[in-house]
């Protein structure tokens, strides 16, 4: 690492007191616990391309990786979700046109499943069927009922397009019914102009459905909105503790765990196999496959942060076992393992996590010890700053990792960054770049101690099983934890009062939940910001 | 570094004259001994066209993009502008050294978020970034340039008669953000680019192939589908207010968008209009199959232009910050592309793989060039009528900086660029100057472009 002298002084001076103590640790998780009266903006919010795959699977039966054709999402604040940051353009016109007509396409080819939408065919029975069937898969795509001008207009489509062709009209209509703004975005009609007020039930329960399952609402959600089952705070409890239980709420959990955990990146994860002979490219599937299974689990055994920090469990199959220095488990495919005590950390043990926070060719201390304090603790570091030289350590095969890292902490300037971000990462030392254990770095015995400063657990570490148990017992964590909760469950960044009053309130259910994060749903779901919205509906 | 300051061209006059046009560009070819034909038949040629009633040869622009900087101290060739060797890094480009003009000297302009971050918005926009949802390593969150991209200015001008109004190609650019997109059609309205070959081929070719009745019918019928769709989508403006609604109504422009194209008749297979082969399997992440993806890219963006179905195109090779790692080259580079961008001046070792790579790039645009140029038009090519400019969203990477930042221009415009030239810039000249003259070398007369703060006119001396 090579930076200018006289910049460093001027700089540092400046900057020392700036770029890294300028970030807030958030407050403390029971201070001044508040209750919050308005629900902060809805911005308009459309559906993940994620989402859209596995609505399209519920409501029509499709393949969900139709979706995958879709421009990827836009990320803020590690989430794919964000009102704020979604942009358009013809390429996704033409891709969910595709969409539309693919979906329409496939299902189609399966005659049986056209009939259950409406007792009928909608390809061959004639008009009165055809309408039963836009108003039946309309009301399950839009999420509501349509409107008679709009059921009119799709039986006109299905004319124009159709020519005579049922097929044609049907597959027209479907793949209309998918491009549509009802479908692809949340429109909520403002429920009162002047005044904040509670959702209608429909709206309720698209709000609900995404939240929980990132899917569409399913048969019964529909239907228990529009019996009011969603009138009360309870009859919204009730439907959030059944769709607790359903499958998908998993798949939501991991989804939200794997952007919550900067995972995205993994199938694409390359490593530099000069330098680490084990390597091979079917590990990023493989350290994927590990920690699917293992959220699952976690998620039916009760999705706690103990669990997720802390576990001595996870699932390997013979050659991921073999790879990690494991025990071969007894059967063939992913089987469930007590991993080394040494590495029993839950999630920050797998290669899924351990791989995309390293350089392809070393380890990154700094990469490790940024995702805790920016993603568990909140309080990012400040950024480097421009036009100085930053270089990694160059690979020298004499000097272990803590060595090349050395000078962020001999030189002040570099230091007053680094050392929030660098002793943390220290702690993960005994994984190489490429999730393996290792007891010696370059012909030296790994020194994984480090240090937290600057948080409300701070002290010595030595090794990430005591660096997970002292964010265990961390309130800043529990705290981080409903914030990144709070910003994946509304789509957007906290920013007004009545917002970090909501957020102290998931924090609060979280510690009172032991750690359980559907204390975090169930929270949510009972807060201003999910039920209620803003006078005029959208801003 | 700086060296010497502007110097006219011989002639910077208007340039709409089709005569001058060609008898300046054939002097040219003239003088660096590849000459096709004299000045006076080329344009006697271009006259017989005209009054036969067939359309003139259109003009093309095509933005490429390489990421992370380079060093300028092997990217700036010698010389002065008409005797210049290039340097090691261009020195790929030397069988079309005739055909460039290599610009120095010139600074690019950005603001808002970090150094890659606004490098990457402003390169082709001259603006800085709105305040947004991407937090960048420096200051505050940022969002997406405050206007158009250069070529999407072209494209409001040029490109209104084609099927696509423009074509974006990337290899492996990756995720949605402002590290990754370059094109923007209009203030906070990023276009993506296609990653994948073999969906470039399908959505771009297919009707190169299709039966016409089919094809014919099939238009109808989406024309149908999108004409109902859009009806939607007006309908849930019209219930809208602010942010949302501009939301609503963008997605609204892009249905219509691509309702044009079924209306735009496509003139199918020519002796230069060929089908391009289809990409054997779709694209990947894989590092190691960047090089095969691009190539499929250079060969669809050149038919896409021969087939006139675009006149504004774009490849963006990853993005900034590019985690790049070049493994194919030999010997190897085993190295992450920004890891290395970031190693201090003194280290050797590092430059001399930063060379390499940034030649493989050169080599990359050479390719597009001998691409563009094997296809004949009229008296000349297609990269006659092609204006290439080759950015990046950097300067020099180790430091983020943009002053003297590197661009190669292409082809010559139709004829209006002058090629075979070497031109250096002192002073604070932004690089808004010359996107107004790439501007002018479109035939478009825009006098400013981008941040007005930033323009101070054409780039003295280009056009």
């Amino acid at each position: 690492m090579k930076v200018n002298g006289p910049l460093v002084a001027l700089l540092a001076a400046s900057l020392v007191g700036s770029a890294c103590k300028a970030s807030h640790p958030p407050a403390p998780t029971t201070a001044g616990l508040c209750t919050a009266a308005a629900p902060g903006p809805a911005p308009l919010r459309r559906l993940t391309r994620f989402e859209i795959g596995r609505s399209l699977a519920d409501v029509m039966g499709v393949d969900p990786t139709l979706a995958d054709e879709l421009p990827p999402d836009e990320e803020s604040d590690g989430y794919d979700n964000a009102s704020s940051a979604y942009s358009v353009s013809a390429l996704h016109a033409a891709k969910l046109l595709d969409l539309g007509e693919s979906a329409a396409a496939a299902f189609l080819s399966d005659g049986a499943r056209a009939r259950d939408v409406a007792g009928c065919d909608p390809t061959a029975d004639g008009d009165g069927c055809l309408r039963s069937f836009v108003q039946a898969l309309g009301a399950r795509l839009w999420r509501r009922a349509l409107d008679d001008g709009e059921v009119a207009d799709l039986l006109a489509l299905a004319t124009a397009a159709g020519s005579g062709d049922g097929r044609a009209g049907a597959g027209a209509v479907i793949a209309t019914l998918v491009q549509a703004p009802d479908f692809i975005y949340r429109p909520e009609a403002p429920p009162a102009p002047d005044r904040v007020a509670r959702l209608p039930a429909q709206a309720l329960a698209t709000r609900l459905a995404y939240l929980v399952t990132a899917s569409a609402p399913d048969a019964d959600l529909m239907a228990a909105a529009d019996v009011g089952g969603l009138a009360s705070d309870a009859g919204v409890m009730a439907e959030t503790e059944r769709l607790l239980r359903t499958p998908r709420a998993a798949e939501a959990f991991h989804h939200f765990v794997t952007e919550w955990w900067e995972l995205e990146s993994l199938p694409a994860v390359q490593k530099d196999s000069n330098l680490f002979r084990t390597w091979s490219p079917g590990l990023p599937g493989a350290f994927a496959e590990e920690t699917r299974r293992f959220l699952a689990d976690v998620w039916q055994q009760g999705p706690t942060l103990e669990r997720l920090l802390t576990s001595g469990t996870t699932f390997v199959d013979l050659d991921l076992a073999d790879y990690y220095g494991y025990a071969l488990p007894a059967a063939s495919g992913f089987q469930p393992v007590a991993v080394d005590p040494a590495r029993a950390a839950g999630l920050l043990g797998q290669g899924a996590f351990l791989v995309t926070h390293a350089k392809a060719d070393q380890t990154s201390p700094v990469l490790r010890g940024k995702f805790v304090r920016a993603r568990l603790l909140c309080d990012p570091p400040g950024p480097p700053p421009a036009n100085i030289v930053i270089t990694p350590p160059s690979i020298d095969p004499r000097k272990s990792s803590r060595e090349r890292f050395q000078e962020h902490t001999a030189n002040a300037f570099c230091a007053s960054c680094h050392q929030m971000m660098d002793p943390i990462g220290f702690a993960f030392e005994h994984f190489d770049a490429t999730g393996r254990w290792r007891d010696n770095d370059a012909g030296v015995p790994v020194d994984a101690t480090g240090m937290l400063t600057g948080t409300d657990v701070d002290g010595p570490v030595d090794g990430v099983v005591q660096l997970a148990a002292r964010l265990l017992g961390s309130a800043q964590v529990r705290r981080c934890v409903a914030t990144q909760w709070f910003r994946w469950a509304f789509g957007r960044n906290e920013q007004t009062d009545d917002d970090l009053c909501t957020v102290g309130q998931l924090a609060h259910a979280l510690d009172t939940g032991d750690g359980d994060l559907r204390s975090l749903v169930r929270a949510s779901v009972q807060s201003p910001t999910f039920l209620l919205a803003p006078a005029g509906g959208s801003p | 570094m700086k060296t010497r300051s502007k110097t006219p061209p011989p002639s910077s006059g208007s340039s709409s004259g089709s005569s001058w046009v060609f008898s300046r560009r054939a002097a040219l070819r003239g003088a660096f001994g590849a000459s096709i034909g004299l000045p006076w038949l080329a344009s006697l040629g271009a006259r017989r066209a005209h009054a036969a009633g067939t359309p003139a040869f259109p003009t093309r622009f095509v933005v490429m993009f390489s990421p992370n900087g380079t060093l300028p101290g092997a990217w700036n060739p010698m010389g002065t502008e008409t005797s210049f060797t290039l340097s090691p890094i261009l020195q790929p480009l030397a069988e079309h050294q005739g055909d460039l003009v290599v610009v120095r000297g010139v600074d690019q302009q950005g603001g808002g978020g970090d150094g890659h971050q606004n490098g990457m918005g402003g390169m082709l926009t001259g603006q800085p970034l709105n305040a947004g949802p991407f937090a960048g390593a420096g200051s505050a969150p940022a969002g997406w340039p405050n206007g158009p991209s250069v070529d999407q200015r072209v494209a409001e001008v040029l490109g209104t008669g084609t099927k696509l109004r423009s074509l974006e190609l990337g290899v492996q650019v990756g995720a949605a953000d402002n590290w990754g997109r370059m094109v923007y059609r209009a203030a906070n309205q990023p276009l993506p680019p296609e990653d994948d070959p073999a969906r470039v081929y399908a959505d771009v070719f297919a009707d190169l192939h299709a039966d016409p009745a089919v094809l014919a019918a099939l238009r109808a019928r989406r024309r149908s589908i999108l004409d109902t769709v859009a009806a939607q989508y007006a309908r849930l403006s019209a219930r809208l207010g602010g942010d949302d609604r501009a939301r609503i109504d963008r997605h609204l422009t892009a249905v219509r968008e691509i309702e044009l194209r079924l209306t735009t008749p496509f003139a199918g297979a020519t002796a230069a209009c060929q089908d391009p082969a289809p990409a054997p399997a779709p694209a990947t992440s894989r590092n190691d199959d960047f090089p095969a993806i691009g190539a499929l890219q250079i060969d669809l963006l050149v038919m896409a232009l021969a087939c006139d179905v675009a006149r504004v195109a774009s490849l963006q090779w990853s993005r900034s910050v590019s985690q790049t790692r070049f493994t194919w080259l030999t010997p190897a580079i085993p190295e992450v592309h920004h890891d290395l961008s970031h190693r201090p001046d003194n280290d050797g070792v590092a430059a001399d793989k930063l060379v390499r790579i940034n030649r493989w790039y050169a080599t990359q645009l050479a390719t597009l060039m001998s691409k563009l140029k094997a296809i004949p038009e009229g008296d000349g090519t297609l990269l006659d009528h092609t204006l290439i400019l080759w950015c990046n969203e950097l300067a020099v990477g180790n430091v983020h900086s943009r002053v003297d930042a590197p661009y190669v221009l292409g082809g010559r415009a139709g004829g209006r660029l002058a090629t075979g030239r070497y031109l250096t810039y002192a002073g604070d000249v932004p690089h808004n100057n010359l996107m107004v003259s790439i501007l002018n070398a479109m035939g478009i007369p825009d006098q400013t472009f981008g941040k007005p703060d930033w323009c101070t006119g054409p780039l003295a001396g280009l056009v």
